[in-house]
């Protein structure tokens, strides 16, 4: 499913500009060693995490984007990491939990 | 089988949970790190010939190593700290430019950060394993336009940061460069 097509489902808001990626999985984690360690290339990250570091595994990964729970925003400076490495952020009111099962309801496995 | 479809040639084996303990000596100021498996963290000070080692820190991260599916070789990475992106270094910085650069050709540099010897002094990751770990990466990425650069340590950033940026968990926050 496109990235583009599941954020508008789940009403995500978009924090950086848009790139068009394809979702291939989805990965819930707070810890960036255990990104690094477990993510897969495509997964889409959900986490609560806003530094700019995040940012650094995704790319390393090739995450195809992140969703920022509980309302949390990243600041300036990690969108423009973000949009140059074209990862796009989205971000939620929901928790990890809540964004777990709509993700899972929209057919991500 | 085409290029774009061959396996992999390097995989992340043997990941294993820890946390990385900065410690310094209070006799010479000298800092170092080290992976710690245990599940608890060592936290008191003790004499190492003429230093005494003091906590300073812990942090939750991995340790892994790669294995070449070529030749069934495993290359452990057990000096290996962390990697730090280039943009998560302070603007001045000859590594901050040099990746700007690269990145605008979709090329995104990392610097492997590695451990510190008993003594306190850098130990900068080989060139070779440095080569294992871009192929790792590299693997990974599905977008062919992209690369990712990782580097030995030949900004010296190891002056000023004794843990990775990348792989390390500091209190659920991450570290970065003071600026």
């Amino acid at each position: 499913m496109k990235l583009q097509d599941l954020a508008q489902k789940l009403e995500l808001k978009l924090v950086t500009a848009a790139f068009d990626k394809e979702v291939g999985g989805v990965y819930i984690s707070d810890m960036v060693s255990d990104v690094i360690a477990s993510a897969k290339a495509g997964d889409l990250l959900v986490t609560v995490q806003i530094h700019s570091n995040v940012i650094a595994a995704a790319n390393l990964l090739d995450l195809c984007g992140i969703v920022v729970t509980q309302g949390k925003l990243p600041g300036d400076d990690v969108v423009k990491i973000a949009e140059k490495v074209e990862i796009p952020i989205y971000s939620t009111e929901l928790n990890r939990w809540q964004m777990a099962t709509r993700l899972y309801e929209a057919g991500i496995r | 089988m085409s290029s774009e479809s061959r396996a992999p040639r390097y995989e992340m084996v043997n990941v294993r949970g820890g946390h990385v303990i900065i410690e310094h000596d209070v006799c010479s100021r000298a800092v170092r790190s080290y992976f710690a498996a245990e599940p608890n963290p060592p936290v008191e000070e003790y004499w190492e010939g003429r230093r005494l080692w003091r906590h300073w820190g812990a942090a939750q991260s991995v340790q892994f190593d790669v294995r070449d599916t070529t030749s069934g070789e495993v290359i452990p990475f057990r000096e290996l700290l962390g990697l730090m992106y280039y943009a998560c270094c302070r603007e001045d910085r000859d590594l901050r430019r040099l990746g700007e650069l690269a990145q605008e050709h979709r090329i995104s540099i990392y610097v492997a950060i590695t451990y510190e010897t008993a003594e306190g002094e850098p130990t900068r990751l080989p060139q070779d394993k440095a080569a294992v770990l871009n192929g790792l990466f590299n693997d990974r990425v599905k977008d062919k336009s992209k690369k990712i650069l990782i580097l030995p340590d030949l900004f010296n950033l190891y002056r000023e940061m004794t843990y990775g940026q990348v792989m390390i968990d500091f209190g659920l926050t991450a570290m970065a460069e003071s600026r």
